[in-house]
């Protein structure tokens, strides 16, 4: 009797906890997206983890001399330790050092450019701040095969790489490039550097500004020289930060696709991320090896960014007591040093978007002559009487390019959405429960599709939808697209709750006003620019995504990115170019139109 | 003007205890003050009253209805417990004009619109806000965002209301104007307060009733001027007061109701009202520092050790061979350092027990010798 007491006792206490820990929203939210981001990562990743042991039909099983189907380590063993042929060489230890010689030189060169503009905008009277601050991320709103496109289309001549025709450089000015300049190493680790710069830039920045100015004026009334208060008190508070940007410019290289496929591949020159697409069609054992090789390194770069930023918290020095930085004179330095910054800049992100325009109007590859231009590739009719190849129709009359546009827009709105109300939800369930073993955890796996290689993610998600039937077409593109961006909206979102105060939600909740009016009135109101930034970084990062999706699509034609890949692949350059700017046009236009009515930036979502 | 009970109410964050084995009754109509450093679980205990937080054990009755007990797994929400709750940072909704963040509480709780805006007409006019009525919190000052955040608070009408360290981000000045305003506005609204604050000042001036708190456990519960004059221990003793009571640490020999003491380079003999519980020898002697007098030629001689007149009344430190001690004189006298005076000691002083904890074990008479 005493124990059956005792017992219902016990059960009551321990109901009475559930239903406690239930009634916290946080841990209703914490506890769904645990479940819904362990089938939608982990499980993605235990799946191309036994696509790494398993035999496949076709060359590998004939190759590997085993039974398509059948389970072993051939695939380890044949990409590792083959000496013959110095197959493993060629396979994988010299893509696996191109990479690494890349993203490392990337990440310096995106350092020191974005660093120094920062140190530039933020501390000294430099002139045309506002045009530099404003066009720097341009490079990282443009997709970034941009400039890749743009330095092939610009040096390219008919002694290197594919030998087919002259770029700009050659055919106008006369001067033919060396190949190691136009191709292999140094421009592709120049334009992932100037692509992620923005990265550096933002995260350098945003220090240096809220960086307390005492911290300085205390050094320079101990008389301390200017360039010894930068090298011994400005540099070591912002070293986490630049550590970070290194991290994150590293992992963003290391699986960038499209831009060594431009700049590498002509002259089979191969990263980590071109050779498993090249595998991935014969060897796709090999090639998820290679994928799983990619993981490791991010998985390892964002716990050394996790204890970076950890330890960063001590050099948070923001009071805002004093905000009278006083800056540094250039003197006669300034104007010398805004223009040629200016210029850097125009080269970087007007001349490209120049050169797509004028490639895009030429009828005959490498004359620039006003006789060889024409408007026909944007608004021409019956063009297959006149050309040899490509569309009847210019772009702009062209109802395949409006509707695979129409998917884009509406494939991109799709995927914020989802993205950004996720994140906003991870970013509450993780500050409110800031701490606790389970928000930790829902944090992590949030932030894990970020180290997933977008290649690899379409093509584990492909054989996912094999076995789902309802998974397809649309629905397939923005679940993956909603998973892959989540990362952005997610940091965004946790950065948002993490600076509004417990109470301000505290004071609603005593006077009775239910959760989702609590978020809706109260919360979102007061952090939407940073809200709005977790849906916008989704919907830019998606309208130019072509790695991604490009294995997903029902047909070629179904989003713009994939159609101009079509276009390329087919030689039709000028169609190609005229679909690629006319991207880089929406892009820019949905940015600036969100940034102008509400505020949100990229800014504001990227790295943390 | 309901009663709070808490009864057995432990809150434990993982290993780390916030607050262990509390019992407290909060009689109705009071005005109670949770006191105690940093991290001694003050602000915890208020919002586990509150309902903001959730006891790991124990029960918590409000009106006679339990709110919460970990046992019975009862658990309301704080809407459901009729308070209101004012915070540290005044939590003013930012993208709100003033009205609106009076109004938005009471919308909730589904008012019409005109009981509405009369009852925010009301509450500006009772804290001297009305002009205030369309702007943004941003657009006031510190003390116009505290008077907003009181009647936001107070615009429901709330049986209980908290507060959490309240009047910590106002400047000196305006912090006595509020603490005035606070015990009138207690008054007014006859509901019963529990306020929470590391400010003994605060607690002594405002409180009927003051809990004092110290890593987590109970340490006393009386109105404050029991607590100045009787605490039950060191700890407590040494929190209530400025300047700090004196401790010299000493040894007695106790007989009956008398102590014969050593303390510092002093002796006296200790007449205590009560047979004295001490265990051992050590003991540590406090005497506030009103009880001790500057004299011109009785009593021990010491050195001034430094001077702070304020006007009202000096605060002279004084340095008998090596021991510190005290004195708060009446009115703006400057002593010079470093030369000689007398002390004698008045009024009551307090033996506290090293063996017991530094408890209270005897209150009395101390006689210099």
């Amino acid at each position: 009797m005493q124990q059956t007491n005792a017992k219902g006792f016990q059960t009551r206490r321990l109901l009475g906890r559930v239903r406690a820990w239930f009634s916290k929203p946080a841990n209703v939210i914490l506890l769904l997206f645990l479940v819904a981001l362990t089938v939608l990562t982990l499980y993605p990743l235990l799946s191309m983890l036994t696509e790494t042991v398993t035999i496949h039909t076709g060359r590998e099983a004939r190759a590997a001399q085993l039974s398509a189907g059948s389970i072993a380590m051939y695939h380890f063993q044949r990409l590792f330790a083959t000496s013959e042929n110095d197959y493993s060489w060629i396979q994988f230890y010299q893509p696996f050092l191109n990479t690494l010689l890349v993203s490392v030189a990337a990440s310096v060169i995106a350092i020191l450019f974005g660093g120094i503009v920062a140190f530039l905008v933020t501390r000294t009277d430099l002139k045309y701040k506002k045009f530099i601050s404003g066009v720097f991320t341009f490079p990282y709103i443009m997709p970034s095969w941009t400039l890749a496109l743009f330095w092939e289309t610009f040096f390219k001549n008919v002694n290197i790489g594919l030998k087919t025709s002259n770029g700009i450089m050659a055919s106008v000015f006369g001067i033919y490039m060396p190949e190691w300049f136009v191709y292999g190493a140094f421009p592709i680790a120049l334009v992932l550097g100037l692509h992620y710069a923005p990265f550096a830039y933002i995260l350098i920045g945003g220090i240096l500004r809220n960086m307390d100015a005492n911290l300085e004026e205390a050094a320079t009334i101990l008389k301390t020289p200017r360039i010894r208060i930068i090298w011994r008190i400005t540099l070591p508070i912002v070293k986490p930060a630049m550590l970070s940007t290194f991290l994150l410019v590293f992992a963003s290289s290391m699986s960038a696709y499209s831009v060594p496929v431009f700049l590498g591949s002509p002259v089979r020159y191969y990263v980590l991320s071109t050779k498993m697409k090249s595998l991935m069609d014969s060897y796709p054992g090999q090639a998820y090896i290679i994928v799983g090789v990619m993981i490791l390194f991010g998985v390892a770069i964002l716990l050394l960014n996790q204890k970076v930023t950890n330890s960063r918290k001590q050099f948070t020095t923001v009071t805002g007591k004093s905000g009278q930085i006083s800056k540094i004179h250039l003197n006669r330095a300034n104007r010398p040093v805004a223009i040629l910054l200016v210029i850097i800049l125009l080269l970087v992100a007007v001349v490209p978007l120049i050169t797509f325009a004028l490639e895009s109007v030429i009828i005959k590859a490498g004359d620039y002559s006003l006789s060889n231009m024409t408007l026909d590739f944007w608004i021409g009719r019956d063009l297959d009487k006149r050309l040899d190849q490509g569309d009847s129709t210019g772009i702009l009359l062209n109802p395949k390019v409006w509707n695979a546009l129409g998917y884009s827009l509406g494939l991109a709105a799709t995927c914020a959405i989802v993205a950004g109300t996720c994140g906003i939800l991870v970013g509450y369930g993780v500050a409110k429960r800031r701490g606790s073993k389970l928000a930790s955890l829902v944090n992590s796996l949030s932030f894990f599709p970020y180290l997933m290689p977008s290649l690899a993610f379409g093509a584990i998600y492909l054989s996912m939808s094999s076995q789902l039937p309802w998974l397809r077409g649309f629905a397939l593109l923005a679940l993956v697209g909603s998973v892959k961006y989540l990362p952005f909206a997610s940091r965004s979102g946790v950065n948002a709750m993490l600076q509004l105060s417990g109470e301000i939600e505290e004071a609603a909740v005593i006077t009775g006003v239910p959760w989702w009016k609590r978020m809706v009135r109260v919360i979102f109101p007061i952090q939407k620019s940073s809200f709005l930034s977790g849906y916008l970084l989704p919907m830019v990062s998606c309208m130019r995504e072509l790695s991604l999706f490009v294995l997903l699509v029902p047909t070629s034609n179904t989003i713009l990115t994939t159609m101009l890949m079509q276009y390329s692949e087919k030689g039709w350059a000028q169609f190609g170019n005229a679909i690629n700017l006319l991207i880089i046009v929406v892009v820019l236009l949905v940015n600036f139109t969100v940034n102008k009515l509400t505020g949100a930036s990229i800014d504001k979502g990227v790295g943390g | 003007m309901p009663e709070i009970k808490l009864t057995n109410v432990a809150k434990r964050f993982g290993k780390f205890v916030a607050v262990d084995n509390l019992n407290l009754d909060i009689e109705s109509n009071a005005f109670i003050t949770l006191l105690g450093p940093s991290g001694c679980g003050k602000t915890t205990t208020l919002r586990m009253i509150a309902g903001l937080e959730t006891p790991t054990e124990g029960s918590i009755s409000i009106d006679g209805v339990t709110v919460v007990d970990a046992d019975k797994g009862i658990n309301l929400p704080p809407n459901k417990r009729d308070v209101g709750f004012l915070f540290q940072n005044y939590a003013l909704w930012p993208h709100m004009t003033v009205y609106q963040n009076i109004a938005f509480g009471l919308e909730n709780l589904k008012w019409d619109k005109k009981k509405i805006r009369d009852r925010v007409q009301e509450l500006l006019k009772m804290l001297r806000i009305e002009q205030f009525e369309t702007r943004y919190p941003s657009e006031l000052s510190g003390g116009q965002q505290q008077r907003v955040a009181i009647a936001r608070t107070l615009a429901p009408g709330p049986k209980v209301l908290f507060m959490d360290e309240p009047l910590s981000n106002l400047d000196a000045k305006l912090r006595m104007e509020m603490r005035a305003e606070l015990k009138r506005l207690h008054k007014d609204t006859d509901s019963t307060f529990v306020y929470v604050t590391h400010d003994q000042l605060e607690a002594m001036t405002l409180s009927t009733r003051v809990c004092i708190m110290e890593n987590g456990i109970l340490q006393q519960y009386a109105p404050p001027l029991e607590m100045y004059n009787s605490p039950a221990n060191l700890f407590v003793a040494d929190f209530m007061g400025n300047p700090a009571m004196n401790f010299v640490d000493g040894k007695a020999s106790v007989t009956g109701q008398t102590a014969e003491v050593t303390f510092g380079s002093l002796h006296g003999t200790f007449h205590a009202d009560y047979p004295i519980d001490l265990k051992g020898q050590e003991c540590v002697v406090g005497i506030r520092p009103e009880f001790v007098h500057i004299t011109d030629g009785e009593g021990p001689e010491a050195t001034v050790y430094s001077t702070l007149p304020s006007g009202m009344e000096t605060t002279v430190r004084l340095d008998k061979g090596g021991t510190g001690i005290t004195a708060v004189v009446f009115g703006g006298v400057d002593y010079p350092a470093d030369s000689k005076v007398h002390f004698t000691f008045s009024g009551r002083a307090i033996l506290f027990d090293r063996a017991q904890n530094g408890k209270n074990v005897a209150e009395g008479r101390l006689e210099l010798k």
